[in-house]
């Protein structure tokens, strides 16, 4: 298996907002993560990547139980995301804040980087030529000396995608991607999610646009409250009914 | 013929050196040249405190005591075992990044107002440390009699041959800031700082930039401590208290947090300013509390933030001047901006 | 028996201090929850507001003379006008970050405590006890009265700022928009008129101890500085924001001080406060009652 959740549980205080939650996520796969606002999407992610300790239960990655490591050990394991809510760094332009990423996959020694400037020149260009690609895979090269919190909210949401991708992760988790975008944004997004599928990199994506978990997605989870409530293929869930009865009277329409 | 930016940038470059080279020739006295000796090595310190503060974010709030972990160093090894500048500075860079790191350890817990009331506490810790160790540190009356250094028989023994000392070790200083600052670790701290929370995500190891910055911080400060103490051949501890910090943290943030160039001048106009006001007695404090509440009200950014300002203006004025030396009018490139 | 009633007396004497921590870190605290703001300068405000009060019972202005009470009153009044002065100084202070929030504090810190040596001189007088100096003594224990007087001005004090905040609409008001300003402003609430109020009762309570104690220390220009920083340490302490955890962080760091000056050391003691205080953080990062920071992403 490549990733498995199981039994998750995370309380905050009295609340539970992840109750008991088991499923896997299947190498190469795009996986999908739907649930009403406030299901505890955005909580299961921050457990995979190590921002929330499970109160219970563990995670499993390649066989390796990572529950509780810190995050940036996590991303070291490979695993790279992206936030709900647009988290760039505010004073680094557009190349920079994909450069961060590529800091833990360098070779070169840190005091070597800290005093010698040829090792460090080195360094920088060698990040420079990697993160002008990945900026190239999300079309945004041209914005590449631009500060990053400056640009249109579409494209702040590509660069997080590149800044996650720098990292050269093995499971790219996405939250909400297509939140803000309009529809032609949305179509390029999924065209992107494919790309990426195609390198490699398997997906989790939490997302409230339908069209866009439908079209994209092997598999989905669904989650109502902290608990699962459905999981299979595009068409198994739509017609569940406990996935109808979730979303009634939501403005999400499957 | 036409000038291009870099040749002018070179030549001001050569007259800031020369000016700096021939300074302690036309001082008119060698107070004058003390005090840019001070200049230097609060360069020093303030470089370090940027390096934590305006790059990486951390609230070191104890640069007037790591600084004295460097003089005191350099002052005991010196008195104790006669060690010359030459080792005493090594060690007193050591001895200020652990002590600078320890320091930082509380940065993995508490963050931001909490972060800068332990600071400023380990700061009186220290402070407290070096009045009452009396058998160690000689209490209140310090240490005298530091010895001044020499290079192949060469006696560094004067303010103006000791200039030439401080001007090298500041010029290192700011370029080994600037090599840290300018790859991954200068990137990782400006990630920690912008935004603690996803830099993890990123692969950042947040913990340990915070403490490296800490460490870097206090390196500085030890060697800022040894020349001060082989300069002024006397320390005691009320030249390192709280205030001292406070003094350091003002020179940086008027220069400009998050600037190199911004603790150079800060740190060279206040202590200048400061000699100016002396004229005025007890008002030099007012005047200066009152210079730093402008520079926060109005100039957040410090002095470099003016220079900013400023720069499109130069631009266009150079801009313009050289298009009327080359004969063609201003209108005609007004669509090129 | 004898070691038990020294502990006591050490006790007590140290919530006698402790209480006046409390103001000033209740102070502190209270311009923390209006406006996010850390007021580095609230040493230098006890200060002032001592000198505000202590003029009139010495006599110095215009030879007009008072009863201590009467400058008691007075110099909290002035101070708190101050205060108001100072929230529209203080306003364009909290929308900077949180480094020159503090410059711009320690600026203004700077600027008080030089004012009050050109005008006072640097070196300053003492000031005689409302009360007798006899200690009264209790079985094998012996207070100071000052210290009891301390300890019921104090708590009076916190008393009734509790009964404003909570039974008054301009407490509910200021409660309400310390929460959330801009909830506060839809709900009709002058945000930044209720701001300056914070600051008067802030700025008073700060007065109150400075006046409060000078009598038992001796007022001068330089006075303020430790306070306001041990007063931030108690704030810290007890969790910044917190009208409660602001008192009981003033007060502990009081009886810390007392104990270990007593028992381990009283060269040590400033540094040794600072440590409990460095590592009752490490375990509560948020102080003792201090809310729980949830680091959402
Ligand atoms: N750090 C926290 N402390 C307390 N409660 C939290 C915390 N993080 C999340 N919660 C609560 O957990 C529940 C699930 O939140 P979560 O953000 O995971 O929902 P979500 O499915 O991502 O919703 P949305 O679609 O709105 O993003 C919510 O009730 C939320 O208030
Ligand atoms: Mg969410």
């Amino acid at each position: 298996m490549f990733l498995e959740l199981e039994h998750l549980t995370m309380k905050f205080g009295g609340l539970v907002a992840v109750d008991d939650i088991s499923f896997s996520v299947n190498k190469g796969e795009i996986h999908g993560l739907i649930g009403p606002n406030g299901s505890g999407k955005t909580t299961i992610f921050n457990m995979l990547s190590g921002y929330y300790k499970p109160t219970s239960g563990k995670i499993v990655f390649e066989g390796k139980n990572i529950t509780g490591l810190p995050a940036h050990k996590v991303t070291q394991a490979g695993f790279a995301r992206t936030f709900q809510n647009l988290r760039l760094f505010k004073s680094m332009t557009v190349l920079e804040n994909v450069m961060v990423s590529m800091g833990h996959l360098a070779k070169t020694q840190l005091l070597n980087v800290m005093f010698n400037p040829i090792a460090a020149q080195k360094e920088n260009d060698l990040f420079t030529e990697k993160a002008m690609k990945l900026l190239d895979l999300l079309d945004i090269r041209q914005y590449a000396h631009n500060l990053a919190v400056s640009l249109p909210y579409g494209t702040q949401r590509r660069v997080e995608i590149a800044r996650a991708l720098a990292t050269e992760p093995k499971i790219l988790l996405l939250d909400e991607p297509a939140a803000g975008l309009n529809e032609v944004e949305t179509n390029e997004l999924a065209e992107i999610l494919t790309t990426i599928r195609q390198s490699g990199i398997t997906i989790f994506l939490v997302e409230h646009d339908m069209k866009l978990v439908m079209g994209s997605c092997h598999e989905i989870t669904v989650i109502d409250y902290g608990k699962k409530i459905a999981e299979g293929d595009c068409d198994c869930v739509r017609s569940d009914p406990r996935v109808i009865e979730a979303y009634l009277g939501k403005e999400e329409d499957l | 013929m036409k000038k291009n930016p870099k040749t002018l940038k070179l030549i001001l470059f050569s007259i800031a050196g020369i000016a700096l080279l021939i300074f302690p020739l036309l001082a008119k006295n060698s107070y004058q040249v003390h005090i840019l000796n001070l200049v230097g090595i609060y360069m020093m310190l303030s470089l370090g405190l940027n390096i934590a503060m305006g790059y990486a974010g951390q609230m070191n709030l104890a640069m007037g005591a790591l600084w004295a972990v460097g003089a005191y160093t350099a002052g005991l090894l010196n008195q104790r075992l006669g060690l010359s500048l030459w080792l005493t500075l090594p060690c007193a860079i050591v001895a200020g990044g652990l002590v600078g790191g320890f320091v930082g350890l509380p940065a993995l817990k508490v963050r931001a107002h909490y972060l800068s009331i332990v600071t400023i506490g380990l700061n009186e810790v220290i402070n407290i440390i070096l009045v009452n160790e009396t058998k160690l540190t000689g209490g209140v009356d310090g240490i005298s009699k530091i010895a001044k250094p020499a290079l192949f028989g060469f006696k560094i023994n004067t303010e103006q041959r000791y200039y030439y000392l401080i001007l090298i070790a500041v010029i290192a200083t700011f370029l080994i800031s600037r090599q840290i600052l300018s790859g991954r670790v200068g990137r990782n701290f400006r990630a920690i700082r912008d935004d603690y929370k996803t830099a993890p995500a990123m692969g950042v190891n947040a913990g340990f930039y915070k403490l490296l910055a800490f460490i870097i911080s206090g390196c500085f400060a030890g060697a800022a401590g040894a020349l001060y103490a082989h300069l002024n051949a006397y320390i005691s501890p009320d030249i390192f208290e709280h205030k001292t910090t406070l003094f350091i943290m003002t020179l940086t943030m008027v220069g400009g947090l998050g600037n190199l160039n911004g603790s150079l001048i800060g740190s060279f106009i206040l202590p200048v300013l400061q000699e100016y006001l002396r004229a005025i007695q007890d008002w030099q404090y007012v005047v200066y509390g009152l210079a730093i509440m402008v520079v926060v009200l109005f100039v957040p950014g410090g002095l470099m933030q003016v220079f900013t300002l400023l720069k499109p203006y130069v631009t266009m004025l150079t801009s313009r001047f050289n298009k009327l030396k080359s004969g063609t009018t201003v209108g005609e490139d007004s669509n090129v901006s | 028996m004898r070691e038990l009633s020294v502990l006591v007396q050490t006790i007590i004497g140290g919530i006698g201090i402790g209480s006046l921590y409390a103001l000033v870190a209740l102070s502190t605290s209270m311009i923390y929850r209006s406006m996010g703001l850390i007021n580095f300068a609230n040493g230098s405000i006890y200060m002032v507001g001592t000198y505000l009060g202590m003029i009139w019972y010495r006599g110095m202005v215009m030879g007009l003379q008072f009863s201590y009470w009467v400058s008691f009153i007075i110099g909290i009044l002035l101070c708190a006008g101050f205060g108001v002065v100072m929230e529209r100084v203080f306003r364009k202070l909290a929308d900077v970050d949180l480094r020159n929030m503090l410059l711009g504090t320690i600026g203004l810190g700077f600027i008080l405590d030089n004012l009050m040596i050109i005008i006072f001189g640097a070196e300053g007088f003492a000031v005689k006890s409302p009360v007798s100096s006899k200690p009264i003594i209790l079985g094998s224990i012996r207070i100071l009265p000052q210290n009891i007087l301390l300890v019921t001005v104090a708590a009076i004090l916190v008393i009734a700022l509790q009964i404003f905040l909570t039974k008054s609409k301009t407490g509910k008001a200021m409660r309400a928009s310390a929460q959330d300003r801009d909830i506060a402003r839809t709900m009709g609430i002058h945000v930044n008129q209720s701001n300056a109020i914070t600051f008067a009762i802030g700025f008073g309570l700060s007065a109150a101890a400075g006046i409060l104690a000078a009598p038992i220390v001796y007022v001068n220009p330089a006075m303020g500085s430790a306070v306001g920083t041990k007063a931030f340490a108690g704030a810290v302490l007890g969790g910044l924001g917190n009208i409660p955890g602001a008192i009981l962080g003033g007060v502990s760091f009081g009886i810390i001080e007392a104990i270990s000056a007593g028992y381990i050391s009283s060269q040590y003691t400033k540094g040794i406060s600072f440590i409990i205080v460095l590592v009752v953080l490490m375990f509560m990062p948020s102080g003792i009652l201090g809310e729980k920071q949830v680091d959402k992403v």
